[in-house]
């Protein structure tokens, strides 16, 4: 306000300095110039400043160089009569000329900046609106708006407020927080519905409010829409707020939250598409997994009570039936535990020892085991809290993991600790180790590294079924090439740990 | 049955070739058996057999390809096994030269009774392409385009006589939709298949006695029909 009044009266000092100063020079020219030459060169200097400053400025330039024109250039000279009755049309003439001009333009200035302004505003919105374009992350966008808004239009304050199911969703932007409070969000988004005009002289549509705050500060809020409908209500505060801009950065708004919720609303889908084909491929592979030793065992059984079969070979039928009998069991456990691991598992906590735990994961997998040496390294003079059935069930799917990555034969490793952050228990292989390429995606359901057995149980599912086992305890899995050895899988499970008793329960 | 029948059994699964193996020998087939897909082509260069029994999920040449290869150069029988549920599975197999599908998991006596329906079918007797044909009280004589139920003579029309004598030239063999719409209506036709189902229906009404429950033709569900063997 004040640099503005100043520039003000620096136009005025200005304009009329540069009226005296022509004044001053044509009293001291050699040759008394034609009134009309003097006249002329005032009306240049009003017109500079009607083009330059305010209008009232440029008027009050006029009347002080009508005066001046008159007091030293219209007979009689010196004074402010003025004798012959023409020159009282020539000052008048004068007068009016210089009043219009000025005013046309300083109206033709005005427009000008009116549509600077407008400019800037259109290219203000066009860069909020390609942020919002490019936003492809739901969650961010309209945080991201808001602040890009509040840096954009320098506004102080600059909040979303979108109403919920319970209460309101806020996104702040600027160096300011809006106070409005729930109630009466409430109530000017309750205002804002019903018929909307468009008022062309201040380039809104209807709704807006104001909102003086306890700390003093003008909030200006206006409603989001989409159609006629309001989905929200935006605030806004600082200087140069124009309701029109305002209408329009709402506008930007409204369709920011009707993206955001239609990426929302698009990802929530794609999900859902990805647990389908997750669920398809999982039936199609214990389908598969199910049949070969289903079939198997049926020929097997029958083999063994075909009396054109001999004896010698019916002995190896019962085998055959046995091992897939076996192999089933494991399945049903992988069906099992993938059932679990959807339905949400609720831990059961309580005091074991590492190597129990290690042992029972041993003994669910033996069969697979069989070919191994397998080395148990546990820690036994601590306990630790932790839901026993699911850790060794998670263990179990990395020793066969092991096993059927490793060289029939060869050494897997086993050893458990305990340290502040938990149970630890890593699992240590003899086999090629992991492709780096692996690495990443080892823990991926149906994920198969390069070379593995076809014939795994649940190919491909085991190490994603010990991971969501894994994460019903808080615990996690990771994996690391450990040469000169295989890989070394490694898992903790967070849990509070403490001396054993001397008599530990479950050991004999 | 002259001399042994010879199978080649080709399955990656070493359960199934260790149960159905045994099973086989002792109904006095003779029994190879390979585990992969390039084996089993090498092996039909080298000593073909008189019946080829192939999985279709191989972890190299899967059982479609081997399919395809065989027929190519060989009329050799064969059965598909498979793992997979699908339908469409069946149909490309048999679409690609297979004569039979057996799914898993199955029984002994299923796989037995398909081995030796493609066993005596093979090779095709010249006799059986142009004599006359009896099937319980059905005979068909494709010289004179006749067809009698016991004594009495059934008025087909010249489609309905096509379909049934192309179904009865392979006893027991399944014929894929595709396949019989090809032989009947030409190549243009494999893509309306109501064009046979309404065929079959009028085929059925005269020859069967309880269309609802046929004993000539037999409907193999989504895959295509099959002629009463004996």
């Amino acid at each position: 306000m004040s640099s503005s009044r100043l520039r003000d009266a620096v136009h005025l000092l200005l304009a009329n300095a540069a009226i005296a100063a022509l004044v001053a020079l044509y009293r001291s020219w050699f040759l008394s110039p034609n009134p009309a030459t003097i006249a002329l060169s005032f009306l240049l200097v009003i017109l500079v400043v009607a083009t330059r400053g305010r209008l009232w400025v440029a008027v009050v330039t006029a009347v002080f160089a009508t005066a001046a024109f008159n007091f030293f250039f219209l007979p009689p000279t010196g004074t402010f009569t003025v004798a012959d009755p023409h020159n009282w049309v020539a000052l008048l003439a004068f007068l009016i000329v210089a009043i219009v001009s000025s005013n046309l333009s300083s109206a033709a200035r005005a427009r000008a900046r009116e549509a600077i302004a407008r400019r800037d505003e259109v290219t203000r919105l066009f860069d909020l609106s390609r942020d919002i374009l490019l936003t492809t992350e739901s969650a961010s966008a309209l945080p991201s708006l808001a602040r890009h808004a509040a840096r954009r239009f320098e506004l102080d304050t600059l909040a979303l407020f979108l109403p919920r199911e319970k209460g309101w969703e806020r996104h702040e932007g600027g160096i300011r927080a809006s106070s409005l409070e729930e109630g009466e969000l409430d109530r000017f988004l309750a205002k804002a519905g019903g018929a909307i005009e468009f008022d062309a002289l201040r380039r809104t549509y209807g709704g807006h409010q104001t909102r003086l705050g306890g700390d003093g500060v003008v909030e200006q809020v206006v409603p989001l829409r989409i159609g006629t409908r309001p989905i929200g209500l935006l605030s806004a505060a600082g200087p140069g707020v124009d309701p029109g801009t305002l209408d329009a950065l709402a506008g930007v708004a409204a369709i920011a939250v009707e993206r955001a919720h239609f990426l929302e609303e698009r990802k929530s889908a794609e999900l859902e598409r990805q647990r389908a084909e997750l669920a398809s491929a999982v039936l199609a592979s214990f389908s598969h997994d199910l049949r070969t030793p289903l079939t198997a065992i049926q020929v097997a059984v029958a083999n063994l009570v075909d009396p054109e079969i001999g004896r010698a070979e019916r002995e190896g039928q019962a085998e055959v039936a046995l091992r897939e009998v076996h192999r089933l069991r494991r399945l049903f456990q992988f069906i099992l535990d993938m059932a679990q691991v959807d339905a949400g598992i609720t831990p059961e906590r309580e005091w074991v020892l590492p190597g129990d735990v290690v042992d029972a994961a041993v003994a669910l997998v033996a069969q697979g085991l069989a070919a191994h040496r397998v080395e148990i390294d546990a820690d036994p003079d601590r306990e630790v809290e932790i839901d026993p059935r699911l850790t060794s069930g998670a263990l179990a799917h990395v020793l066969e993991n092991a096993a059927q990555h490793s060289p029939e034969g060869s050494v897997i490793r086993v050893r458990a600790w305990l340290d502040e952050e938990g149970l630890h228990v890593s699992v240590l292989d003899q086999g090629p180790g992991l492709d780096p390429a692996d690495l990443e995606r080892l823990f991926d359901p149906f994920y198969r590294g390069v070379g593995s057995s076809r014939h795994a149980t649940g190919v491909g599912l085991g190490l994603s079924i010990t991971r969501g086992l894994l994460a019903a305890e808080g615990g996690r899995i990771w994996a690391e090439n450990a040469p000169p050895d295989g890989a070394r899988f490694t898992i903790l499970v967070p849990a509070r740990s403490r001396a054993a008793s001397l008599a530990p329960e479950g050991r004999t | 049955m002259n001399r042994q029948s010879r199978i080649l059994l080709v399955d990656d699964e070493l359960p199934i070739l260790r149960a159905v193996t045994p099973l086989l020998r002792s109904r006095g087939y003779e029994v190879r058996s390979v585990v992969t897909g390039a084996g089993a082509l090498t092996e039909m260069e080298a000593d073909p057999p008189d019946l080829l029994i192939v999985d279709l999920g191989l972890p190299d040449v899967d059982g479609f390809e081997i399919c395809r290869r065989v027929r190519e150069r060989s009329a050799v029988p064969i059965i598909v096994l498979s793992a997979r549920h699908s339908e469409k599975d069946k149909v490309q197999a048999l679409d690609l030269g297979a004569d039979d599908y057996v799914t898993k998991p199955f029984g002994p006596d299923e796989l037995l009774a398909r081995v030796r329906a493609c066993l005596r079918r093979s090779p095709l007797s010249p006799e059986e392409q142009t004599g006359t044909l009896v099937r319980s009280d059905l005979t068909i004589d494709f010289e004179r385009h006749r067809v009698l139920r016991g004594e009495e003579e059934i008025r087909l029309t010249p489609k309905e006589f096509e379909l049934l004598s192309f179904l009865a030239r392979h006893p027991g063999k399944v014929l894929t939709h595709r396949t019989i719409l090809k032989a009947i209506w030409g190549p243009h036709a494999v893509n309306e298949p109501q064009y046979l189902r309404v065929l079959m229906a009028s085929l059925r009404r005269k020859i069967e006695t309880d269309p609802a429950h046929p004993k000539y033709v037999l409907t193999e569900p989504w895959v295509g029909y099959r002629f009463r063997e004996c």
